[in-house]
């Protein structure tokens, strides 16, 4: 267990490198061209490898170009320039592979539980060669999972906050996808539902299992307790235009729980990164 | 929008029926040629200013009666199941009894208007009233502000945009009334022009004012849009599906 | 606020007449019959007449018959709107290039009211009932397309992008996603375009009464100008028009009962 946070100095490469990474964004710039006006540039010169398995949170301040991080490692966005790959092949548009959780949970409101979480195996290309009973079998291990059986038959618009983010998760990982990608998404709930689905997402990625087992995971917040607790490594983005800042390893003991939340050290790496982050997080509320 | 004429051009070509399908061409110079002379101009201002009168009594009556249904349970409890149960009968079903009433003439178009624009005005006012914001209105109730300056500075404006919508709808609906009213029970005016031309089999020149009369609406629309971003430009308007 | 009092048994306050709606209409009523009867002649529309010549119409199967041949042209107006409309709406909503297309095509005819192109159908069509049809359909059409286009154009955009990183195609998510979140703006466009519909019969069975002398369109609209301009039966005028307000109110409600049942998933109003 390291006594003291390790936070790597501003990008000199080498702390955003992996030998053998899962997902590699190499020098990618997004630039926006807003008809008539200059164009924005929400993200430049932007590197960061991810490792096969971890649990990788970005944070920034508000409007730092953290979605649009997502947006190109899900190929919802093409980059204007540099590269992005997964493992080594290049990304040309969305897929199953990477599946996406959004932070309004984007469920389809005229499908019930089991119609959300069977709709990509149903229509999409993840469920492929598999007939209805395998199909069948596999969605309601997930609902299970999520801890939604007996839910199956309702429609979104019946379910809570945290129900409808359980079913988005489990729509998500029926497609057993190498990747998942979240926007935020937690950050439409109380203060109180939060905590328990930070616990809930954890165990549904399987927190306790060896890291080749495991999924790997970018999610993306700009709650900072939320990403200590939730994260392998941090990456800390400024904004205008978006780049990494630093990358912080947290080296808290998995599983983690609400002790670890007590924990001195968790203190410590909330406060180093809230220090990185706070002079942007005010001037974003006066400008 | 240009293949549409070309197509016209062809068909009409190929029927070689000037009564069935005149070309494009025989209803340009229709068109112009009534405009040339004023008859165009004379029949569309008549049905124009019927309408104009036709909303303004309407609004008229509508829009202070919305405001009081909209502020008064008590008052939309009395008047609304009247109102639900009259809208249903279009203006159009009223013609044959209002021809009674009126007579053939000027009357006639104009009480069907107002009535056919009645009901859109009245209910999208109401609409507007219980649409407001309930924390602006406890906003200023928590700063003191009277019950009568609550109404005018509070309700009236968050009301607006939702009002002038309606004021869009009852013109649309009057101008809708306006052919049927004036085709069947009046001396003058685009409906009538219509039939007129129509009796005598003159087709380019039916077609003519069919064009006008949608020339006009789409100008009155227009109108009545400029003017809701005059007034309102805080009510960002996409485009509304409606009728 | 209001004033009502608690009472002191329950704690709640008086629950306020149930009978406020109809004050007002019954207060009509009475006047209409006591000026009717006091100042008019044996012509005038009077509340109990109207109620009499009501049973004779329906007796006599003048009304049934006549609202069933109105009917049957709505419907078939109808139909034939909605076949086109709702196709022609969702290519547009999702595809911009058919919209940029056809929109101003759409745009130039709808301040075009159907019943100022009643005169050109008549004369292509004659007064029958194909002409008639023609007028519903026209009237339909507007409200229909434009509100499947705002329907299939107004998709949530995260909808749209969750089919994507599951994969879809193009064609796939048209058919999962955009038809099924359409769904309630196709059903307000069907509920306007009904109601235009029906008044677009009416309007066209009066003027073709009126100006063709008859011709043989038959149906209510007709009947109404026939009991003004050759019976001169004010009280069947008005039995007319009660059930031109119930057939609206009924075509009304059956839609929306339609629509609820094809959408089991929308939450109750």
């Amino acid at each position: 267990m390291k006594t003291a946070p390790r936070a790597d100095a501003l990008p000199d490469g080498a702390s955003t490198r992996i030998a053998a990474p899962k997902l590699r964004l190499e020098g990618v710039c997004k630039r926006f061209d807003v008809s008539g006006a200059h164009a924005t540039v929400a993200v430049a010169d932007f590197t960061l490898d991810i490792a096969g398995g971890e649990f990788l949170v970005i944070v920034g301040p508000s409007g730092c170009g953290k979605t649009t991080v997502l947006n190109v490692l899900a190929g919802l966005d093409a980059p204007t320039s540099g590269a992005v790959t997964i493992d080594g092949r290049a990304i040309r548009g969305p897929g199953p592979d990477r599946g996406v959780m959004f932070q309004d949970y984007a469920l389809f409101p005229w499908h019930t539980v089991w119609g959300n979480v069977e709709f990509g195996l149903r229509h999409g290309p993840a469920g492929a060669g598999l007939d209805a009973d395998a199909r069948r079998k596999r969605v309601a291990g997930y609902v299970d999972l999520v801890g939604l059986s007996g839910s199956e038959a309702k429609y979104p618009h019946q379910l809570s906050g945290g129900m409808r983010q359980r079913v988005a998760l489990a729509r998500l990982m029926a497609n057993e996808p190498d990747v998942l990608l979240m926007d935020e998404p937690l950050a439409a709930l109380d203060a109180q539902t939060r905590i328990i689905l930070q616990d809930e997402l954890l165990r549904i990625w399987g927190q306790d299992r060896p890291a080749a087992k495991r999924r790997t995971v970018v999610f993306i917040t700009h709650a900072i307790d939320e990403a200590v607790f939730l994260a392998d490594r941090v990456a800390v983005m400024t904004s205008h235009p978006g780049r990494i800042k630093a990358v912080i390893d947290v080296g808290l003991p998995r599983p983690r729980n609400d002790a670890t939340r007590a924990l001195p050290q968790f203190q410590a790496l909330t406060q180093h990164i809230w220090s990185l982050i706070r002079d942007e997080a005010y001037r974003a509320t006066v400008t | 929008m240009a293949v549409f004429f070309v197509v016209w051009a062809l068909i009409a070509r190929g029927t070689a029926n000037p009564i069935l399908l005149p070309s494009p061409l025989a209803v340009g110079e229709a068109f112009a040629a009534l405009a040339g002379d004023g008859e165009l101009f004379r029949h569309a201002g008549i049905s124009f200013g019927r309408m104009l009168i036709s909303v303004g009594i309407a609004a008229a009556i509508a829009i202070p009666l919305g405001l009081a249904m909209g502020l008064s349970r008590t008052l939309d409890a009395i008047v609304d199941p009247t109102i639900e149960v009259l809208r249903p009968i279009s203006g159009i079903a009223w013609i044959p009894l209002a021809l009674f009433i009126f007579g053939i003439g000027n009357a006639l178009p104009v009480f069907i208007m107002t009535y056919t624009a009645f009901f859109p005005i009245l209910l999208g006012t109401v609409a507007g009233v219980h649409g407001v914001d309930r924390k602006l209105i406890d906003a200023a109730r928590t700063m003191g502000v009277p019950y009568r300056a609550i109404v005018t500075r509070v309700v009236a404006p968050a009301a607006l945009p939702s009002l002038l919508v309606a004021l869009r709808l009852g013109v649309a609906a009057s101008w809708t009334a306006v052919v049927a009213a004036e085709l069947i029970g009046a001396p003058s005016g685009l409906g009538y022009a219509v039939e007129w031309y129509r009796e005598l089999l003159a087709t380019p020149q039916v077609m003519g004012f069919i064009a006008m009369i949608g020339i006009l609406g789409y100008l009155t629309d227009r109108a009545v849009r400029a003017l809701a971003t005059r007034f309102t430009p805080w009510a960002v308007e996409t485009r509304q599906a409606h009728s | 606020m209001s004033a009502a009092a608690a009472s002191p048994a329950t704690g709640a306050a008086p629950r306020p007449w149930p009978w406020r709606g109809v004050l007002l209409p019954l207060a009509i009523l009475a006047v209409w019959q006591a000026l009717g009867m006091l100042g008019g002649n044996v012509r005038t529309p009077l509340p109990t007449r109207v109620v009499a010549a009501a049973r004779d119409l329906i007796a006599s199967g003048d009304l049934p018959w006549g609202i069933a041949q109105s009917l049957g042209r709505v419907f078939l107006g109808f139909a034939v709107a909605a076949l086109i409309a709702i196709p022609l709406g969702l290519a547009m909503g999702a595809f911009r290039s058919i919209e940029r297309n056809v929109d101003p095509l759409i745009e130039s005819f709808r301040p075009i009211a159907a019943i100022a192109i009643l005169p050109l159908a008549i004369l292509w069509l004659g007064t029958g009932t194909a002409a008639a049809v023609m007028i519903v359909a026209y009237a339909a059409f507007f409200p229909i397309v434009v509100n499947t286009v705002a329907g299939a154009g107004r998709v949530e955009p995260t909808l749209l992008r969750a089919a994507a990183t599951m994969g879809l195609s193009r064609f796939a998510t048209l058919r999962t996603v955009v038809i099924p979140a359409a769904l309630p703006a196709i059903g307000v466009g069907l509920r306007i375009g009904m109601g235009v519909a029906w008044t677009a019969i009416i309007a066209a069975e009066l003027a073709v009464g009126a100006k063709a002398g008859g011709g043989t369109t038959g149906g209510i609209g007709q009947m109404m100008f026939v009991f003004y301009a050759y019976s001169i039966e004010l009280n069947r005028i008005v039995v007319c028009m009660i059930a031109v307000g119930l057939v609206a109110l009924v075509l009304d409600r059956a839609i929306r009962l339609g629509m609820r049942l094809l959408m089991p998933w929308a939450p109750r109003p």
